[in-house]
């Protein structure tokens, strides 16, 4: 009998008693302008800068303003001009050194902050090997809580997906909070239309 | 006769600094956990709908974990079965040598402890390095976590300074939080680049999808995941959850009660492996398999490790991690510990006031007290009580089951008072260790009652 098959039949046999899925339909907190909370916690708990950008607004000056001493800014969003591209580096080593990584977010959530990025470049490092990660997220994708968060996220072929809150940190030294533990030191959202 | 625990607590407690900073940190988290559920009117609501998606996942385990392998295994990734730790260690040490591996970064995860991953890999020549920072700091201090989610928080800044000198050059003397963090950036930075194999734990399974969910604060997982082409999950059976319904409820329950933050800085879902790499989850069951079939204890197999249980333990917060002798302390711990080998750990089970409070906070309401009560009314039967204990227990016995001999021990209880101090203030007096003992009231409370009521009937 394989290992698989022990467990499963182990884990079948010592099932007594068998519990029903619980109805999640109980009432979530929702917010009654989930922008303005979305502003507020990215830019206290989840410690990032926020832009909102008017229509006006080149991203690419917003991004020179916000990073003026930026040496090497990496993205591949179109429209965006980028030192390197994380579609066509040779590997994921190529990025360090990023000084700005710009990449696109699809889904925000008000109540933490959190931004969904699915994976949409080759090398996915480029979201976490950036000095200081800009994010682009529009306003009309922001939603209350992770709930309506989930319902709304997709993945697609690179099968990758991560919701991102501000910039890394840590607090394992006597629980000083310190900001660009080992991935971004900062970040700037910019709010779109 | 000492349990283990009380010995090793009684070390600790001897720097009365360290106790204080000890709890109040965790005390502070346990504050911050609060605040975070008093904002959220459903929090009632979330809680005891994680208790019962847990409760369906476990009892439906096996179905669930079949259809997470073949979700799994059609994106790509390669999904393997252990029993038990040996297995699972050699699973692991076997794809790393058919990868030509030298360098593993790793990101926190219990199970590698539980099954001691990093000693049979460096056995074979393997360097592991530990990405999360608290862990690396323990690993390069060859210290183990003292906490499941704060592993490293009763060590000091300046014995990170001192290390960090000795290990990977910083400037002497400076202790600064800011500082030593980003000496472990640039240190960790390089080990990124260099190694072979990421390896990360598993927060959560989805067994409708086949993925995996990762959360961390520091990014270090995806750090970890990003930049070597091989990438290897430990999970542990339990971690499963049917969907992603299920999976917005768990993650709105797991920072808040870990560190009382709204959510982790990521929380990572890896469905495929990398372009050009390879992904492979381990399965491990480890005894949990058989934890399914203790009826009194099964439901320890809905924890989802978020640490909540320690925080708020007085015992915890004022004795320490390393009191403890299984690898993760506190309430859930002690239950752990228990079902894994209750000769060796026996001694855990009196580190509990019974106060309760880790039921209350606990996200997936396991019933942490409760156990542990069980296991105490059980050491018995095992030749472990203590006999100290015992021997009054069943003094109390004979007592309140004959009144007359209650009485008379209550009208000679003041006499303690003028007892010489050496006499009652005894070693064999546990109540008096830290404490003075109390005083005897004169009169009994029984007493005084039947005086009030003489006095009001005149």
């Amino acid at each position: 009998m394989s290992t698989k098959e022990e467990i499963l039949n182990r884990l079948r046999a010592n099932v007594r008693e068998t519990y029903d899925m619980p109805d999640l339909g109980f009432a979530k907190t929702t917010h009654d302008d989930p922008v303005a909370k979305f502003i507020e916690t990215a830019t206290t708990t989840a410690g990032a800068r926020l832009i909102e950008v008017k229509p006006e607004d080149d991203l690419n000056e917003l991004i020179r303003q916000a990073y003026p001493e930026a040496k090497v800014v990496s993205s591949n969003v179109p429209g965006i001009r980028a030192d390197r591209n994380p579609d066509e580096v040779a590997c994921a080593q190529d990025l360090d050194g990023t000084d700005v990584g710009v990449i696109k977010g699809e889904v925000a959530c008000a109540e933490n902050a959190c931004v969904w990025i699915p994976q949409t470049m080759k090398e996915k490092a480029i979201c976490f090997i950036a000095e200081y990660l800009v994010l682009i997220v529009s306003k009309k994708n922001i939603v209350s809580n992770m709930h309506e968060a989930y319902e709304r996220i997709q993945f697609n072929d690179y099968g990758f997906g991560t919701f991102i809150s501000g910039p890394s940190k840590t607090a394992d030294i006597e629980q000083s909070l310190v900001y660009g533990a080992q991935a971004a030191r900062g970040m700037t959202i910019l709010l779109t239309e | 006769m000492s349990t283990k625990h009380s010995l090793a607590a009684e070390k600790f407690i001897q720097d009365s600094n360290r106790v204080t900073r000890h709890d109040q940190t965790f005390w502070s988290v346990r504050a911050k956990r609060d605040a975070q559920a008093h904002d959220l009117s459903e929090w009632e609501d979330l809680r005891e709908a994680a208790s019962q998606i847990k409760k369906h996942t476990v009892t439906h385990l096996a179905d669930y974990l079949q259809k997470f392998e073949e979700n799994a295994t059609r994106n790509g990734v390669h999904v393997h079965w252990a029993k038990d730790a040996a297995e699972y260690n050699d699973i692991v040490m076997q794809i790393l040598t058919e990868h030509q591996v030298h360098k593993v970064v790793k990101s926190k995860s219990m199970l590698t402890e539980e099954c001691h991953l990093n000693e049979h890999l460096e056995k074979h020549g393997i360097e592991v390095v530990e990405t999360d920072l608290g862990e690396r700091i323990l690993q390069m201090m060859k210290l183990a976590p003292s906490h499941i989610v704060m592993p490293a928080i009763h060590i000091t800044r300046e014995q990170v300074g001192h290390c960090f000198e000795e290990q990977i050059q910083s400037e002497k003397g400076n202790y600064d939080p800011t500082y030593l963090t980003r000496c472990a950036r640039y240190h960790l930075r390089d080990n990124f680049m260099t190694a072979e194999c990421g390896m990360t734990g598993a927060n959560f399974g989805i067994a409708e999808t086949g993925d995996v969910v990762v959360c961390t604060n520091e990014g270090n997982a995806d750090m970890s995941t990003s930049v070597p082409k091989l990438h290897i999950v430990s999970m542990g059976l339990e971690k499963l959850i049917p969907n992603y319904e299920a999976m917005g409820v768990f993650h709105r329950l797991l920072a808040r009660c870990g560190t009382g933050q709204a959510t982790t800085v990521y929380t990572s879902h890896f469905r495929k492996p990398r372009p050009g790499g390879e992904m492979h989850i381990i399965l491990v069951d480890n005894g949990r398999s058989s934890i399914l079939g203790d009826e009194e204890h099964w439901q320890t197999l809905k924890c989802m490790r978020c640490g909540a249980c320690m925080n708020t333990c007085p015992v915890y917060r004022r004795s320490g991690g390393y009191s403890y002798t299984y690898f993760i302390p506190g309430p859930i711990g002690i239950n752990l510990g228990m079902l894994k080998d209750r000769n060796a750990n026996y001694h855990n089970v009196s580190a509990c006031t019974l106060c309760c409070s880790c039921d209350n906070v606990c996200p997936v309401k396991v019933d942490l007290s409760t156990q542990i009560y069980r296991w105490r009314q059980r050491l018995d039967s095992w030749g472990k009580a203590n006999s100290m204990k015992k021997a009054m227990s069943k003094g109390m016995k004979l007592m309140f089951e004959h009144p007359a001999l209650y009485g008379t021990a209550l009208k000679m209880a003041p006499m303690a008072n003028i007892l010489p101090r050496w006499m009652t203030n005894v070693r064999m007096n546990a109540w008096a260790k830290g404490h003075e003992m109390p005083e005897f009231a004169k009169k009994s409370f029984h007493a005084q009652w039947k005086d009030l009521k003489k006095g009001g009937q005149k």
